[in-house]
C-alpha cells in the first residue's frame, strides 16, 4: 500500500536530550531522517551544532544545563515558543558513576540522580503543559540502562538513578494515558560511545574482553538503540506503553 | 595531601599505611579496591588515574608521588 509507514515521522516534533554525542546523536539523525523536527538538546553546544549539522532538516539547538532543574522549563518554554508545539521527547541524558561502595558520595550520588532521574520528571511536567504538547500522539521515552535491571559491582549510585526510570516510566504511562501520551524505556547494554571508552580505563585490560562475553550478540552501535527509540516513538507502538524495551544484545537473557 | 595515608588505610581496610608498602600485598586488594582509589584521587585530588596507573604505582609511596604529580 503506497504511503502506508506506521515507523514515519513526517510532521512530528521532539525534544531529544544528551543529543550531543553517542546514542543522543545517533537518535537525533535516525528521527531526522524518518522525518521529525528536533529540539537538540545538551550541556555541550559544539557537540549540538556537529549533531544538528549531520541530521536531516531544520533542527533547534539548546543548550541546557539539567543537573540546574530549576532553569528547565524557562528554557523549554522559550525554545518551543519559537518551535513547534511537540509530540514527545526522549531523555538520553546521563552520566556515569562507577565507585564501590565505600567510596559513594552523597554529593556525586545526588548529582547523578538529578540528571539521570530527577530531570526525566522536570521534562515530564513541562511536556504536558498546555503550550508544549501538541494534544496528540504523545510519546516519552526514557532511557535507562542494562544496570537499570541487573546487579554490577561498584555501580549502585548509577544502578539507582536507572531503576528509578522503570518505575517513573510505569508510574506516568498510567497517569499520562488519559492524555493520549504514552510513556516507554529503553534499557540499553553496552554501546560503542565516547562514554564507555572513557568508563574502560578504569578497569584491567580484560574488561574488554568480559564486556564482550556479557553480550552475546557483541558490543552494541548507537544505532541498535537509536532505532527502538523511534519505534517506540512511532505510531507502530501506538499501544505500547509502560514498557522497559531490553536493547542489549543479549545481555539480560543470560 | 595531608590527610592521603589516612584516606588510603580507609581504602584498604587497615588501621594505616607506611609508605614502602606494596598495595598488591593488602588483603583486601582487588579491582573494587583499584576503583575506590580512582575515586579518591578525583574527587579530593581532582586527578585523573586509570587503573593501570594505580597498578604501576606499585606501593603506597609510590601512589602518593603519582597523584602529587598529576596534580601540578
Amino acid at each position: 500500500m503506497k504511503g502506508f509507514n506506521p515507523y514515519s515521522h513526517d510532521g512530528r516534533h521532539y525534544l531529544i536530550t544528551g543529543a550531543a554525542s553517542g546514542i543522543g546523536k545517533a537518535t537525533s539523525i535516525v528521527l531526522s531522517r524518518l522525518g521529525a523536527k528536533l529540539i537538540l538538546a545538551d550541556i555541550n553546544e559544539n557537540g549540538l551544532e556537529n549533531t544538528r549539522h549531520a541530521c536531516d532538516g531544520e533542527n533547534a539547538i539548546l543548550p541546557i544545563n539539567l543537573a540546574d532543574l530549576a532553569s528547565i522549563k524557562d528554557k523549554v518554554l522559550k525554545m518551543v515558543d519559537g518551535f513547534d508545539k511537540l509530540h514527545g521527547f526522549v531523555h538520553l541524558a546521563g552520566k556515569t558513576y562507577i565507585a564501590p561502595l565505600k567510596s559513594v558520595s552523597e554529593e556525586k550520588c545526588r548529582e547523578i540522580f538529578t540528571i539521570n532521574t530527577h530531570a526525566a520528571i522536570e521534562l515530564a511536567k513541562i511536556f504536558i503543559h498546555r503550550n508544549v504538547y501538541a494534544g496528540e500522539k504523545g510519546s516519552i521515552v526514557l532511557v535507562s540502562s542494562v544496570y537499570g535491571l541487573v546487579g554490577s559491582a561498584a555501580n549502585v549510585a548509577y544502578a539507582m538513578s536507572k531503576s528509578a526510570l522503570h518505575g517513573i516510566t510505569k508510574s506516568l504511562s498510567i497517569e499520562l494515558a488519559v492524555k493520549g501520551i504514552r510513556v516507554n524505556c529503553v534499557a540499553p547494554g553496552f554501546v560503542k560511545t565516547n562514554m564507555l571508552d572513557s568508563a574502560s580505563d578504569l578497569f584491567d585490560s580484560n574488561h574488554a574482553e568480559t564486556l564482550k562475553r556479557l553480550h552475546p550478540l557483541g558490543i552494541g552501535e548507537p544505532d541498535d538503540v537509536a532505532y527502538s527509540i523511534a519505534y517506540l516513538l512511532s505510531d507502530a507502538a501506538k499501544w505500547v506503553t509502560g514498557s522497559i524495551l531490553n536493547i542489549d544484545g543479549g545481555f539480560t537473557a543470560q | 595531601m595531608n590527610n592521603f595515608r589516612i584516606e588510603l588505610a580507609e581504602i584498604l581496610e587497615v588501621d594505616g599505611v607506611e609508605k614502602d608498602e606494596l598495595l598488591s600485598s593488602f588483603e583486601c586488594w582487588d579491582s573494587l579496591t583499584i576503583l575506590s582509589i580512582i575515586a579518591l584521587a578525583g574527587e579530593n585530588y581532582n586527578v585523573t588515574l586509570s587503573a593501570a596507573d594505580v597498578n604501576n604505582s606499585n606501593t603506597v609511596g609510590g601512589l602518593e608521588e603519582l597523584i602529587k604529580s598529576k596534580r601540578r
